[in-house]
């Protein structure tokens, strides 16, 4: 494994100790000779899906909406691994992210495939990256909300055909994240 | 009662969630007395009046497609602009209808552990969520396929408008298949195959765009 993606969902009001988390876990996966692509979401022209499907009927494969999407996607497509970080607000990640995980929709095919007993879109691509999640805790979020998140995002990964590795909370420290990925 | 709707598809009056509700409130009307406001949440520049309908409303009703496993972003960033209203008093009671494209409704019972969550975050009286699988396509339908389905929904509506809650005969009914299993899975894929492969190839065939279909203009180049 050698291309990693790091995707921040962090907020541009109170975004800053997730930044920070990030920029330093960045640091050490660098120094162990990862290439990392570092994508910050809320500094992105990234609009919302609209749900028309052009994407699977039109042009397939690929979005109408001309924006920064593409540039998240290739990145997803190029990589081995896709960390994707978000603070927990109101129980959930971020909209910021939600809105950028909502158009990836092009990377699946409109054609449904039984996987594991369950109807879920037959892939496009060959391969998927594995994936990993980084939640930051905020005042008023618990332990039922890190795993109804989790169980939520081991489904995404289940509908990309691939797994989400681990989610870890900014109180662990970087190192043994960087740990994690490297025993991936 | 006074109730507040919110539609959060991306795809707004054109969306598969509007004919569900449409069915719904056209049931909910015939309770003497009940009127309701609709807001759709992607039309929507800051959530402002969102946020004074639900502080006035005496129910809310939040309906949405499943999108990736969960809610649309709007949706979140709706529920974000609801922070503030976090365990405020007189709160009130709020439900959620929630249809996907995939057939069971299992696949939405993730998000459904999130917004009973959500419910009690807010401090709301959580009345339940209804679930609607294999709702994509409904448009491209004729009436004798879809009559069933719309004649549930204008039901749950005329019940809600009584009583205020949605029935849990319906509900249960229309949460069929929960998930497919042995036979029945077999089956559910044949016809899948069938109807919803042949659903998408005539769009795909009416745009031209057929012989792309399996395009991959992000792979690497070999």
């Amino acid at each position: 494994m050698k291309k990693i993606c790091i995707l921040n969902g962090s907020r541009s009001d109170n975004g800053q100790a997730l930044d920070k988390y990030l920029e330093r876990l960045e640091g050490i996966l660098e120094s162990r000779k990862y290439e990392v692509t570092r994508l910050v979401l809320r500094d992105m022209d990234i609009r919302y899906c609209h749900g028309c499907w052009d994407c699977w009927v039109k042009t397939p494969g690929e979005c109408v909406i001309k924006d920064d999407s593409s540039r998240v996607l290739q990145a997803i497509i190029d990589s081995d691994f896709v960390l994707t970080a978000s603070p927990v607000v109101m129980g959930f990640t971020s909209s910021v992210l939600k809105r950028a995980k909502d158009r990836f929709i092009p990377l699946i095919h409109p054609y449904f495939a039984i996987v594991q007993g369950e109807f879920h879109h037959r892939q496009r691509y060959e391969k998927y990256p594995l994936l990993g999640l980084i939640l930051e805790m905020t005042p008023g979020s618990d332990e039922e909300d890190i795993e109804i998140i989790s169980d939520i995002y081991a489904r995404n990964a289940l509908n990309l055909q691939t797994v989400l590795k681990f989610v870890r909370l900014t109180s662990d420290p970087e190192e043994e994240v960087a740990d994690e990925i490297g025993r991936i | 009662m006074k109730l507040a709707v919110f539609n959060g598809s991306p795809r707004a009056g054109g969306s598969n969630t509007k004919i569900l509700l449409d069915h719904f409130l056209r049931g909910f009307s015939e309770t003497q007395g009940d009127e309701y406001e609709l807001f759709y949440l992607i039309r929507e520049k800051d959530f402002t009046s969102c946020i004074e309908a639900f502080k006035k409303a005496e129910h809310v009703v939040l309906a949405f497609p499943l999108y990736g496993d969960s809610m649309p972003a709007p949706v979140k960033a709706f529920i974000e602009a609801l922070e503030p209203v976090c365990g405020r008093e007189g709160n009130p009671p709020l439900g959620f209808i929630v249809q996907s494209g995939f057939p069971e409704s299992g696949q939405s019972h993730y998000l459904r552990r999130y917004l009973e969550k959500l419910t009690r975050r807010l401090g709301c009286r959580y009345t339940g969520t209804v679930i609607k699988g294999g709702v994509e396509g409904i448009q491209a339908q004729p009436p004798w396929m879809t009559r069933k389905l719309f004649q549930s929904f204008y039901e749950l509506g005329r019940i809600y408008g009584q009583t205020g809650e949605f029935d849990p005969e319906l509900v249960e009914k229309l949460g069929k298949p929960v998930w497919y299993s042995g036979p029945g899975l077999i089956v559910a894929g044949f016809f899948m195959k069938l109807f919803g492969h042949a659903y998408w190839n005539s769009m795909l065939k009416k745009n031209g765009a057929y012989e792309k279909r399996f395009a991959r203009p992000y792979a690497p180049e070999k």
